[in-house]
């Protein structure tokens, strides 16, 4: 039971998985794959490669993060992500979103207005 | 384009456009099918797929298009070196997959040249609307 509550997370997460992808980048330097095990790790069990991948081309694209390829052991190069200035502010931009989210809808589970 | 002192120079920039613009991008393609070719043969098939809708969805122009499928081959590539299940790399909706990551890229002069028409056609809409219908 606890487990169908939740399963299906995907709509849910969908604005708030580039918001952890910065933050995961913001703490150490690291690569798609591992990216993805951690947010699954974390318990977003749904979250898989190549949403994962896509987010990280969008930041790529957008200037957020510094790019560095390293060699791999099996197959090719990997890249390695890490927050530039311009990442870490929108790491902090959303933050303060996620804030101001949860605790309007925090509010309105409290029948506040 | 039709006076100015860099006429000689837009007309060879077309020239070089021309003739070395698709010859470029013809390289490009064909090491990005080589790429695809090595891969194995799930994965391969994959790719094929996704490209298949890509050509038909995703867009047309030419630099766009190839940087588009060349980050496709990178990730099939890692993704095979990984193991990678292919399920865990598209998740339960391969539509939801290969359309998000289709926003990455300009769009195809089709779909941008729709969108603006529909975007200018509903401003016109709330133009044209008496302003009583609104507050209704």
């Amino acid at each position: 039971m606890k487990r169908a509550m939740v399963d299906d997370l995907t709509e849910m997460l969908k604005g708030t998985l580039e918001g952890c992808v910065l933050e995961i980048i913001g703490s150490e330097e690291t690569y798609g794959y591992a990216i993805t095990r951690r947010l699954n790790e974390l318990g977003f069990a749904d979250v898989v490669e190549g949403t994962v991948y896509t987010i990280l081309l969008r930041l790529e694209k957008n200037g957020l993060v510094q790019v560095v390829k390293r060699p791999s052991e099996v197959g090719p190069p990997r890249k390695f992500y890490a927050l530039n200035d311009a990442g870490r502010d929108r790491l902090a931009t959303f933050w303060k979103k996620w804030e101001y989210v949860t605790s309007r809808i925090e509010k309105l589970r409290e029948g506040g207005r | 384009m039709t006076t100015g002192s860099d006429e000689p120079k837009n007309r060879y920039l077309q020239y070089l456009e021309i003739v070395t613009g698709p010859l470029e991008e013809k390289k490009r393609y064909r090491q990005y099918k080589a790429r695809i070719k090595r891969l194995p043969e799930n994965y391969r098939i994959a790719v094929e797929a996704l490209e298949r809708y890509l050509m038909h969805f995703g867009p047309v122009d030419g630099s766009g298009a190839m940087e588009m499928y060349e980050d496709l081959a990178d990730l099939f590539e890692r993704s095979a070196a990984d193991a990678t299940p292919i399920r865990d790399i598209f998740g339960d909706d391969p539509i939801e997959f290969v359309e998000t990551f289709m926003s990455n890229y300009p769009l195809g002069q089709y779909r941008a040249r729709e969108r603006h028409r529909f975007t200018s056609a509903v401003d016109r809409a709330i133009g044209a609307t008496p302003p009583q219908d609104r507050t209704e």
